[in-house]
């Protein structure tokens, strides 16, 4: 296991990728606090400047040429043989990638700490209390948090997706509309009022996690689910699909 | 070392592989021949554990599935294509799966591949790529190496240098099983021919033992062509014709001296006749066709 992860981290710290997606977070993140107004210093202290939108898009790109890499590049074989079993070779694929989630979401954070420092937005001290009268560090913290586990879940769809499908670019343009248009499709089942108390649980309403978080008011009234239910909805459907997708790999012909 | 006992390959519900049974000893090259779609790289991938199987395959008396590779921890192969990765330079795509940096070094100097690896292998040519798999192969002092193809894309110069490896390696117990279409290379270093079609082994000799037996065919002329075919027919005994003379086998050539002499019928010639591998694979696969044929 211990070989595997070492490959699987050597791998991901010599993809370009891996290097220069902190540098468009953060270009990004830059963006978002421009464009937002000059009095939404809370909310973007809180969101971490919306970088939960702009690590989805990275960590899909990310995830998606994970195992499409081996495909195209005919390792697949090689990976498999030399792995003691597949699921091993599965879980330190998964595992790196969480691992680099993890790292973002720090990154993100910290980056956050500079902008703050930044005359970009009004001056707000962190103390300064926002949702669910806590600290705005808290908020932060808890955004980020929660953000992990939304993410981990979509990561845990991408490689079902990606065991299903071996071509990246399919699996990158179908995780994105899945992830984007998901929520779209997810609020008009439920907006169409028949069966909510079943509907509400589907998978796409679990992206709403961490903005139902920090924008509890709005997203409530799509979402239909306290905050504890989409905590508990994620983290089953994360199961779920690492399963699912696990079994697909044992199964694949190579 | 290796021991693949009545082995069925499956895809689907197709039987690709049929009953395969065969050993590999430490320091046995063995040529893995047949002809397109015969089921050579499904063998190879079946005893890599990469294909739904059933029956036993066995290395070091440990077992491999389809989902338990322990065994193989000591065993290097190239099926296919070179699993490279693009963004990475050659002696990185090595460090990704070697133990030690000075086998790495020697491998990398002994397959002349000094010149260009630090460069990223995306830009190497498909000889450059080859070579580069194979060295991934033979990393880490395997017991076992398993090459599909390995000569695709190698020039003159390569091809020797990798025949010398291979012989190299099995003079130090490494055994190996290698299929190749390019026969005459594979006769080079071979020791052991498993000859495979429809996906099953019709072969699985010692190559001495096999030219022996294979190798006896001698070319007949007579007097009368069609009333010698019709006694060889009669008599139930295998020839191939060559023009207007036989090829028969040479363990037949007296008894068909016999008969052609009590049917008066004189003898203008006959010889030993000299095949090559090719050969001799040809005529093993047309024969296992006629005998298909007339069951």
């Amino acid at each position: 296991m211990a070989f595997s992860l070492y490959q699987e981290f050597y791998k991901l710290s010599h993809r370009k990728l891996a290097w220069l997606a902190p540098l468009v977070l953060l270009v990004l993140m830059i963006s978002t606090g421009l464009a937002m107004g000059y009095n939404e210093s809370r909310l973007l202290m809180a969101t971490c400047y919306d970088a939960p939108d702009w690590m989805m898009l990275i960590l899909v790109v990310v995830g998606a040429t994970t195992f499409s890499m081996e495909f195209q590049n005919n390792a697949i074989l090689t990976l498999l043989y030399k792995s003691p079993n597949k699921a091993l070779a599965y879980l330190a694929k998964y595992l790196v990638i969480l691992a680099y989630n993890v790292w973002l979401h720090l990154i993100a954070i910290l980056f956050t700490v500079g902008l703050h420092a930044l005359p970009m937005n009004q001056s707000m001290a962190w103390s300064v209390r926002y949702r669910y009268q806590q600290p705005l560090w808290e908020n932060m913290l808890k955004t980020m948090t929660l953000d992990i586990l939304t993410t981990t879940f979509i990561i845990s769809l991408i490689f079902l997706l990606s065991c299903l499908i071996n071509s990246n670019a399919v699996v990158i343009s179908v995780s994105l509309l899945m992830v984007f248009m998901g929520q779209f499709i997810s609020a008009n089942l439920l907006n169409a009022g028949k069966f909510t108390q079943v509907l509400r649980w589907n998978p796409f309403n679990m992206t709403n996690l961490t903005r139902q978080y920090y924008n509890h008011a709005t997203y409530f009234d799509t979402s239909h689910l306290l905050n504890q239910q989409l905590i508990l909805g994620t983290l089953g459907y994360t199961l779920l699909f690492v399963v699912a997708g696990y079994l697909i790999f044992r199964k694949k012909r190579f | 070392m290796l021991n693949v006992q009545n082995v069925n390959t499956y895809i689907g519900r197709k039987r690709l592989i049929k009953g395969a049974t065969f050993t590999i000893h430490q320091g046995d090259i063995v040529g893995l021949i047949g002809p397109n779609g015969a089921g050579k790289t499904t063998l190879m991938k079946t005893i890599l554990g990469l294909t739904k199987f059933d029956g036993q395959i066995q290395f070091n008396q440990q077992p491999v599935t389809e989902n338990q590779h322990d065994a193989l921890a000591n065993v290097g192969a190239l099926i296919e294509h070179p699993a490279i990765y693009p963004f990475l330079t050659g002696q990185q795509n090595l460090a990704l799966y070697a133990h030690d940096a000075a086998d790495r070094q020697q491998l990398i100097s002994e397959l002349g591949m000094t010149d260009y690896i630090q460069a990223k292998s995306k830009g190497y040519s498909l000889g450059m790529k080859q070579k580069l798999g194979i060295a991934i192969a033979l990393l880490n002092h395997p017991q076992l190496v398993i090459l599909d193809e390995p000569m695709n894309g190698l020039d003159v110069t390569a091809t020797i240098g990798v025949r010398r490896l291979i012989q190299q390696y099995a003079a130090q117990g490494t055994a190996f099983l290698i299929s190749s279409h390019i026969l005459s290379e594979l006769q080079k270093v071979m020791t052991k021919i498993v000859l495979i079609n429809h996906g099953e082994i019709i072969v699985d000799q010692p190559i001495v033992a096999f030219e022996q037996l294979h190798h006896q065919a001698d070319k007949l002329l007579t007097e009368d062509f069609s009333l010698t075919a019709k006694i060889l027919k009669e008599h139930h005994i295998h020839y191939v014709l060559d023009g207007n003379a036989f090829q028969i086998n040479h363990k037949n050539s007296f008894e068909i001296q016999d008969m052609l002499s009590s049917q008066q019928i004189h003898i203008r010639e006959l010889t030993p006749v000299a095949r090559n591998l090719e050969q001799l694979v040809v005529n093993i696969l047309d024969q296992q066709r006629s005998d298909h044929h007339e069951a």
